[in-house]
């Protein structure tokens, strides 16, 4: 008995190294690419929501509507299968899960851009206008810094539920390390490989919560 | 010679007319305090001419420069340039101070001139600490707004407003957010300022301290101007609603 | 006033995007059959499979994908002159696949139904497939007529799971449907009194963890394992079919048969 959960502990570091190197490179690359355009898109999606002008407002909100409303797994069909036999437009399968996660994720960055924007008094805005900044200036001088303290807690939140959305790529043949555990898993009959795919995101995520936890501190110099 | 006047200025929020018909000049180096009771129009009035409400009606115009005339029936506001350079002429100080809180007390003061006047960073650290230090914040360059105290809070506010060398500058019940015995330290500062012969106009409920600094009084009721006189003049006054708004204060013999 | 223009621009160019979207149709597809000179152009097949299906295609340990099917493909595409590639897909989506031509073909252990054949270009069987029952070693159920109210676990969406459907001495069971058949084999003996699936793959998993299970003799139904194409692909099918026939002929196949089945299994005449 205890030779047997001996042997199958030995067999983990093997397994562990395996998807190192098979699968774990998929996963990051949609993770941090995903973060890089949706949060540059979710600003962008915010001030179009916030907007006085109803026609892009409208349609922003159509579009929140409906990437917030529909499965992530869906929008995955859609963006790589729905593209190819409608407009015949083929994008290689990593790209696609890149582009429908960043247009889904800019939908959820968006509305916590904006509960944080919401949540910056009136009285900073004024106090902008009457030195004289501009628009501009105010937004990203003098608000945008000040949301960032604010949406760190639920943006940490969001980063964690991407690090484990990014196993839905398998379903467009991205072979990211929830399907090569689970390939392996139909060979060997063993649950070990999605034990060790269990490990993975919970270490990514416990680097996701660290790497917040630092961002928190830094920001706390002020109240 | 007039830095400020205002002629024939409206005000509705929907239908309500919360400044009817006002009209007043300011001349270089005075400092006129406007008194009234809640909802009587004061800092509306204030907000106008700092642009941060758009009149209904009337002309405002502000060192030489036209913020807002009558076109026919409609106001027409002056060009985003002159806008942006009357602010920067005019300094304005906010009852709750409305500090940045991610800047430290120094940047603060300084990040107006470097972002908007387009001074080079050192020298507008050197002013800004010139600033603090006569406003006796000298150690305080460094922290952040929210380890001051209120009244520290509003010198800072003060010398925020100041960095920009403005010709006038309006304060808007800068110490009615402060506990009372914190209100003395900013008193003294804007009448410090006073000895420097800035124009100031100041919208306060500090009934003494008005009578002290004030070249001229303001008294605001229901949206028009009641009196405007010498301190002595106002307080002094055998207007009815005037006695009966002072009254109300016990601070004044 | 930048901010205001540059989504303005944004907006526009997401409206432009989607109502070129929704008026375009699908493009008509040249009626003449060029599908082997198109794979010959790439120089090379695309074989689409989920890799998790062994013997016929999966996953080995230094994650390489091999299978009875591979090395059929592989011999295949030589003789072809052209290069195989292996697309690992997502089961569920194969019909997606082939018409967005980014596989050629399905080469996976696929099952001929005449459902698919409605989807797909499907080739002549190159060998039987028998939905067998898998039973725990000690178990007291010895052929179908046993089972009464027991748990029978089926992979959703197999073959096997229509084979269930159709067996009369199954309809008082309860169907338990899995995702895959590695879950099947471990709830077996557990929740599943017993399971059904491709005796290939049944075989597979006996040998692998000798002593567990045992096949009962009596088969379900036979059915045929077919290569599908794309509809209209009917020379690209033609040309593999024939690869197969000579393959059949001079013995490669079978050699390929005994190195996983330990005979030679394959129907090709």
């Amino acid at each position: 008995m205890i030779d047997s959960i001996i042997q199958w502990f030995e067999k983990l570091p093997g397994i562990a190294d395996m998807l190192l190197h098979n699968g774990l490179d998929q996963t990051l690359i949609i993770f941090f690419l995903t973060l890089v355009f949706g949060l540059t898109l979710g600003l962008v999606l915010a001030l179009g929501r916030m907007t006085r002008f109803k026609i892009i407002q409208l349609p922003v909100r159509f579009y929140l509507l409906i990437m917030r409303g529909t499965p992530l797994i869906l929008q995955l069909y859609g963006f790589y299968f729905g593209l190819n036999l409608l407009l015949g437009i083929r994008i290689e399968r990593t790209m696609a899960a890149v582009v429908a996660f960043s247009l889904n994720y800019a939908a959820y960055f968006a509305e916590i851009y904006r509960s944080g924007i919401q949540a910056i008094p009136n009285g900073q805005y004024e106090a902008a206008k009457v030195l004289g900044f501009s628009k501009a200036q105010t937004f990203f001088k003098i608000i945008l810094p000040q949301v960032v303290k604010i949406i760190l807690p639920p943006m940490g939140s969001e980063c964690m539920t991407l690090v484990k959305d990014t196993s839905l790529a398998h379903v467009i043949g991205v072979m990211e390390i929830y399907v090569v555990a689970a390939n392996n898993m139909s060979r060997s009959r063993g649950m070990e490989y999605l034990i060790v795919a269990g490990i993975f995101y919970l270490i990514m995520n416990m680097i996701v919560s660290k790497v917040f936890g630092i961002l928190e501190k830094r920001m706390s110099y002020y109240r | 010679m007039s830095v400020l006047s205002v002629t024939n200025l409206q005000k509705n929020f929907g239908k309500l007319k919360v400044l009817k018909d006002i009209s007043f000049q300011i001349n270089d180096g005075e400092i006129v305090t406007i008194i009234g009771s809640s909802g009587s129009g004061k800092s509306t009035l204030l907000r106008c001419m700092n642009q941060l409400e758009k009149v209904t009606k009337g002309t405002i115009e502000i060192n030489g420069h036209t913020l807002v005339s009558m076109n026919g029936d409609t106001p027409e506001y002056a060009s985003k340039e002159v806008q942006k350079k009357i602010l920067m002429e005019t300094g304005f100080v906010f009852q709750n101070f409305n500090l940045f809180p991610h800047y430290s007390v120094l940047r603060n003061v300084m990040e107006a001139p470097v972002q908007v006047a387009g001074i080079p960073k050192e020298e507008a650290r050197e002013k800004a600490f010139g600033l603090l230090r006569k406003l006796g914040l000298e150690e305080k360059a460094d922290a952040y707004p929210c380890e001051l105290s209120g009244g520290q809070s509003q010198r800072v506010s003060i010398a925020r407003a100041l960095a920009l060398e403005p010709k006038i500058l309006f304060f808007d019940e800068p110490t009615s957010a402060l506990d009372p015995e914190l209100t003395g330290e900013v008193l003294k500062v804007i009448k410090s300022l006073a000895d420097l012969n800035m124009t100031m106009v100041i919208v306060t409920h500090e009934m003494a301290f008005a009578k002290e600094i004030s070249d001229r009084v303001i008294f605001m009721d229901q949206g028009v101007i009641v009196e405007d006189a010498a301190p002595e003049d106002v307080f002094n006054s055998a207007n009815e609603r005037t006695r009966e708004f002072l009254g109300k204060y016990h601070d004044i013999a | 006033m930048r901010v205001k223009k540059l989504l303005v621009l944004c907006v526009s160019a997401v409206l432009a995007g989607s109502m070129l979207l929704a008026g375009c149709s699908k493009k008509e597809e040249s009626k003449t059959d060029e599908s082997l000179q198109y794979v010959k152009d790439n120089k090379e097949l695309i074989l689409g499979l989920d890799a998790s299906f062994p013997p016929m295609g999966f996953t080995d340990k230094d994650q390489k994908i091999v299978g009875f099917d591979i090395d059929m493909a592989k011999e295949v595409t030589k003789r072809m002159g052209i290069k195989l590639k292996l697309q690992p897909i997502n089961w569920d989506s194969k019909d997606q696949e082939l018409q967005g031509k980014t596989i050629d073909c399905i080469w996976n252990g696929l099952t001929y139904s005449e459902d698919r054949a409605k989807e797909m270009l499907c080739s002549e069987s190159y060998m039987d497939n028998h939905q067998v029952m898998l039973v725990p070693e000690k178990s007291k159920i010895k052929s179908l007529k046993d089972i009464k109210k027991q748990q029978v676990g089926v992979q959703k969406g197999s073959t096997a799971a229509d084979a269930v459907d159709k067996t009369e001495e199954l309809k008082n069971a309860k169907i338990v449907y899995f995702g895959n058949n590695v879950e099947i084999l471990n709830d077996l003996g557990n929740g599943c009194d017993a399971a059904v699936m491709d005796e290939v793959v049944a075989k597979y998993y006996a040998k692998k963890d000798p002593g567990k299970f045992k096949i009962l003799n009596d088969n379900l139904s036979t059915e045929k394992y077919v290569i599908g194409f794309r509809t209209g692909d009917e020379k690209l099918k033609t040309e593999v079919e024939n690869q197969l026939k000579d393959m059949k002929k001079d013995g490669t196949l079978a050699k390929i048969s005994k190195k996983w089945f330990g005979e030679d299994l394959t129907t090709i005449k």
